[in-house]
């Protein structure tokens, strides 16, 4: 049996892009989750940060969003009040304040209203497989994985066909912004701060703020109120409406977290399915169907890490968290626990329960998509094996330069079809 | 302290409920089918959805303004006594509560 092995030597640093280029250095978490739950990370790149490893941690703190904030940043850059208010969305915020944005989307993004969607998602998905199953050898993430998520995109945001390839492009240069391969502007090696106004610190912001203005405008020339992006400007029951700086930031955000994340989860699962061929037949069987989705998005975890602020003094693990420091949840090592899950290395198709926190699980910022992601990993994954006899690599795999957004970002594989 | 819930197939499940803890924590930790509660209690899932027993719903005090638009967006149908079960703290008074886990 082949189970996937990270070849970092524990001690790998954390604050460094660089250390996620070959998969997350896995062993370093699983040495921090043993010795040293409540770690602390010197950064060249700005002040250090706490990282939390461990399954239960996460769940534990997560929750207590009064002691640990969203609303001073979510990666691990530092930002000063005026560039926290420039680039916020909801994310950045606490309850009840969040709360305020997130029931207006709430319904656009339920699982009923998202169940509608099953549909028009398995007519994308077969026209995706089948033009690109017949080439035999292809890259996965490009023209499978990535080709779903934008596609499913715009039609929620309402945004004509031929525009969609520009959209994700922006999209990963936003959220991929460390990586050569997606950006001219890599955060880290960057000389100047004149985007630190823009969402992610990117050029790309700027350009999708003007294509927003026009979509709405367009949108409004022609009477048309339906989607999501109207919900979000619609006055709340205060009567209060967002401003416009936060309406184009959330704007950016679904067009980066609503792509990448579902993009590196349908990866990930192809990769298994290469590296664990026997994943393939469960799936014809149809008896993993209601859990697969999980365990694959178990299995990705794009989001590697979201980052919190304690609101003052707190003792965990004996150590000290000072007010202002920066605490990392490492989901991508919550979801690799042992003690949470039994051979947390291998795919288990049929995984019950899964309690895995790629989604942020535990607290108020629970992803707002999940229910999209898990509908459209499920239906791909029926779709592809409903088509393939057999699928395996044709040459290596590479994730991108990211200690953020776990994703291989290219994918190789050779399939024999039925 | 206890509460029981009547599951979508029918079953009823009564288990201990300590002061103070809410009631998708209770279910949560006892392992009670049908009750998810994915956000730890802040009201942004929706899958904690009980019906409350007519008896018994007075009792578990007023709907506040998110889990009112929250119960909005529930997958099973709301109900008069509909609440989300994260937001009821057990209490002496609610000893004995039944709910039922509405099918999805």
């Amino acid at each position: 049996m082949t189970v996937w092995a990270p070849t970092d030597d524990g001690h790998a640093d954390l604050s460094s892009h660089d250390s996620f280029v070959s998969g997350p250095p896995l062993n370093t978490f699983a040495r921090l989750r043993r010795e040293d739950p409540l770690s602390w990370s010197d950064w060249s790149g700005g002040k250090g940060f706490w990282s939390v490893t461990r399954h239960a941690d996460i769940l534990e703190l997560n929750r207590q969003h009064e002691l640990l904030s969203s609303a001073r940043g979510i990666r691990m850059e530092d930002q000063t009040y005026e560039e926290y208010l420039a680039r916020r969305t909801f994310q950045e915020t606490d309850p009840p304040e969040h709360m305020q944005t997130r029931v207006k989307v709430a319904r656009a993004f339920s699982k009923n209203v998202v169940a509608e969607f099953e549909d028009q998602i398995r007519a994308l998905c077969v026209e995706i497989l089948d033009q690109t199953l017949a080439k035999g050898t292809f890259d996965a993430t490009k023209d499978i994985a990535r080709e779903l998520p934008m596609r499913m995109l715009g039609r929620i945001i309402g945004t004509p066909d031929e525009d969609l390839p520009w959209l994700v492009e922006k999209g990963d240069a936003l959220i991929a912004n460390t990586d050569p391969d997606f950006t001219k502007h890599v955060l880290d090696r960057m000389t100047t701060d004149e985007f630190r106004m823009m969402p992610f610190n990117s050029p790309a912001g700027a350009e999708l703020f003007v294509y927003a203005k026009d979509l709405m405008q367009r949108k409004a020339d022609r009477g048309d109120t339906s989607g999501v992006l109207n919900m979000i400007l619609a006055p709340g029951p205060d009567g209060t409406v967002m401003p416009e700086n936060e309406f184009r930031n959330f704007f950016c955000l679904l067009v980066a977290a609503g792509n990448d994340t579902t993009r590196y989860s349908i990866a990930a699962g192809i990769q298994a399915l290469c590296n664990q061929p026997e994943l393939l037949a469960q799936i014809q069987s149809g008896a993993v169907d209601d859990t697969m989705a999980d365990e694959i998005i178990r299995w990705a975890t794009p989001a590697l890490y979201f980052r919190r602020t304690a609101t003052r003094d707190f003792d965990m693990h004996g150590r000290t968290v000072r007010e202002g420091d920066k605490v990392l949840y490492w989901f991508i090592s919550g979801n690799r626990d042992e003690t949470a899950f039994d051979n947390p290395l291998w795919v288990d198709l049929g995984r019950t329960p899964n309690k895995h926190l790629s989604f942020g699980q535990g607290g108020p910022h629970l992803c707002l998509g999940m229910w999209l992601a898990r509908l459209e990993v499920r239906v791909l994954f029926q779709e592809l094996a409903k088509r393939i006899r057999s699928i395996e690599p044709a040459g290596e795999h590479r994730f991108l330069r990211s200690n953020f957004v776990g994703g291989i970002k290219s994918l190789p594989v050779t399939v024999t079809l039925k | 302290m206890q509460a029981t819930w009547t599951l979508a197939d029918g079953q009823d499940v009564t288990h201990d409920v300590a002061e103070g803890l809410n009631l998708m924590e209770a279910a949560t930790a006892h392992g009670v089918a049908g009750i998810i509660g994915e956000c730890g209690g802040s009201m942004s899932c929706a899958t904690c959805h009980v019906v409350v027993d007519p008896d018994w719903f007075a009792r578990t005090g007023a709907i506040g303004d998110f889990e009112d638009q929250m119960l909005d967006v529930v997958e099973a149908d709301r109900q008069p006594t509909s609440r989300l079960s994260c937001q009821i703290r057990m209490t002496a008074a609610l000893d004995g509560i039944r709910l039922v886990v509405p099918e999805a």
